[in-house]
């Protein structure tokens, strides 16, 4: 039987870090890709140019130095706002940039700018028609991307959504460098103390698998959902 | 007396250095079914397109029941000054269009209610009933439940009509509705259109079906490269028509 010499909970612990931090982060990532290819596909020059820069910027920055600026930076500036307010106005508090938001910050925004590109060529891929059909019926602008956009777009992202999660799921392994306990450093530090790595690693790997293979089946199921009416079952 | 239901005045329109429509006017009384003919390019489907705004016209003016649409300049052009006005007057114009352009992710019975429930507001088992008596109408009942793509052309296009009636419109535009379809299936979309004349309904009407401009319509007008060339009666514009471009479109060329 597998001998995890004690460290059995702590990797089930790491595990849930991983998880959640990967979860939290695609909820942002996909917020912020909805929002950045709006933009994008906004005649208007500002929104157009401010999403144009992100996803310049963060696709042409490696991930590992975007993490550490946001985290070290974001510390220095929390620091920042909380000497002006001791020097300023008296109010003594200490805030700690926490390094699990710090963790989903950085990978949400990163992941952003991919779901972005994801999102802008599903919506171009949608047809015009079926939007004009819902403006001629007295749909407002909300409406038509909600009960039309959306969900016809969908079945266009859905690939490109499914490859940016399973890169993101293992982008989080890098949260270990800003001394987020996820189950990657865990494995790490017990491979070290124990001197037994493939004792630790090839659970960890399995790990990752089991999510990865979940989270296929449950991109299938999206498929299929937002496939029906389109003749691809 | 009551006001015209649809009345748009010298509507001018532009796409890029090509002036498409010259300054083109056309009012419809209740009941009135006008048509649209003219060569490919001469923008006709354009100027059906200008009435609801699906493009924006540079001048002129579009006047529901004498309320007429506000516009404003911006740097992109001219543009309506309130969408809400804007969408408030499409849910009384119904669309049907070349393409059908049915929802594909819907069924369609789902197409058919589903803007009498977003956009007018009507419950769930109001629009259904209402949608049910349509399908009988337009002899879709079987296919209630089918998606767009598992029904053939003629289906769509009669399932897109009744996807018009659902809205009770006050106006309903048609534009090219049988040109995207196989021979064979013109009629019965023609017949639907037909019984849709007869009973009063006001529509405008692009097409390329002579007979059906012949026997239905009101109005006839002519459009040659963004002008009216000819207007009237079917009796006047096709039994007589008096412009050499008009008798040449009019002669079939086989």
């Amino acid at each position: 039987m597998l001998d995890l010499q004690g460290y059995g909970p702590r990797l089930i612990e790491g595990a849930g870090v991983t998880v959640q931090l990967a979860v939290l982060s695609l909820l942002l990532a996909l917020v912020l890709g909805l929002f950045t290819a709006t933009a994008k596909m906004s005649r208007h020059w500002l929104p157009h140019g401010i999403a144009t820069v992100y996803t310049t910027l963060i696709r042409g920055v490696p991930d590992l130095v975007l993490m550490m600026l946001l985290f070290y930076g974001g510390q220095i500036g929390v620091n920042a706002i909380s000497d002006i307010l001791y020097y300023s106005y008296d109010i003594d508090i200490y805030i700690n940039f926490n390094a699990f938001a710090a963790g989903v910050l950085t990978i949400g925004f990163i992941f952003g700018a991919y779901m972005g590109e994801t999102f802008r060529g599903a919506f171009m891929a949608v047809d015009n028609g079926q939007i004009e059909a819902g403006k001629a019926y007295g749909m407002s602008g909300s409406l038509v991307f909600r009960r039309i956009r959306f969900p016809q777009m969908m079945r266009h992202a859905l690939p490109g959504l499914s490859n940016n999660w399973m890169v993101l799921l293992k982008t989080t392994a890098l949260v270990s460098v800003i001394g987020l306990t996820d189950m990657v450093r865990v494995a790490a530090e017990a491979s070290r103390a124990t001197h037994e790595p493939f004792v630790f690693l090839i659970p960890v790997a399995v790990a990752y698998l089991l999510i990865a293979s979940v989270s296929e089946w449950i991109f299938a199921r999206l498929q299929k959902r937002y496939d029906i009416g389109f003749g691809e079952q | 007396m009551a006001a015209t239901p649809l009345e748009v005045r010298n509507i001018k329109k532009r796409f890029g250095d090509t002036e498409v429509l010259k300054g083109l006017s056309l009012e419809a009384q209740k009941g009135d079914v006008i048509t649209l003919i003219g060569a490919s390019g001469s923008g006709k489907s354009t100027f059906l397109r200008c009435m609801n705004l699906l493009e924006q016209p540079d001048e002129g003016e579009i006047i529901l029941h004498g309320d007429t649409i506000r516009f404003k300049e911006t740097r992109h052009g001219r543009e309506p000054a309130d969408w809400k006005q804007v969408v408030q007057m499409r849910a009384k114009l119904s669309m049907v269009f070349q393409n059908f352009n049915l929802w594909a992710h819907m069924t369609l019975l789902q197409n058919i209610i589903e803007a009498p429930i977003h956009v007018l507001g009507k419950s769930r088992k109001e629009a259904t009933d209402h949608a049910h008596a349509l399908l009988e109408r337009v002899g879709l009942t079987a296919r209630a439940n089918a998606y767009p793509a598992q029904m053939s052309g003629g289906q769509q296009q009669r399932g897109a009509i009744a996807r018009a009636l659902a809205m009770d419109p006050e106006v309903m535009l048609f534009d090219e509705p049988t040109s995207a379809l196989d021979p064979e299936l013109v009629g019965d979309v023609l017949k639907v259109m037909r019984d849709l004349a007869n009973e009063g309904r006001t529509m405008v009407v692009v097409t390329h079906e002579m007979s059906f401009a012949r026997d239905v319509s009101s109005k006839v007008i002519y459009l040659h490269q963004g002008l009216v060339e000819e207007a009237g009666t079917p009796d006047e514009v096709l039994g007589n028509p008096q412009s050499p471009r008009l008798k040449q479109f009019l002669t079939p060329n086989y």
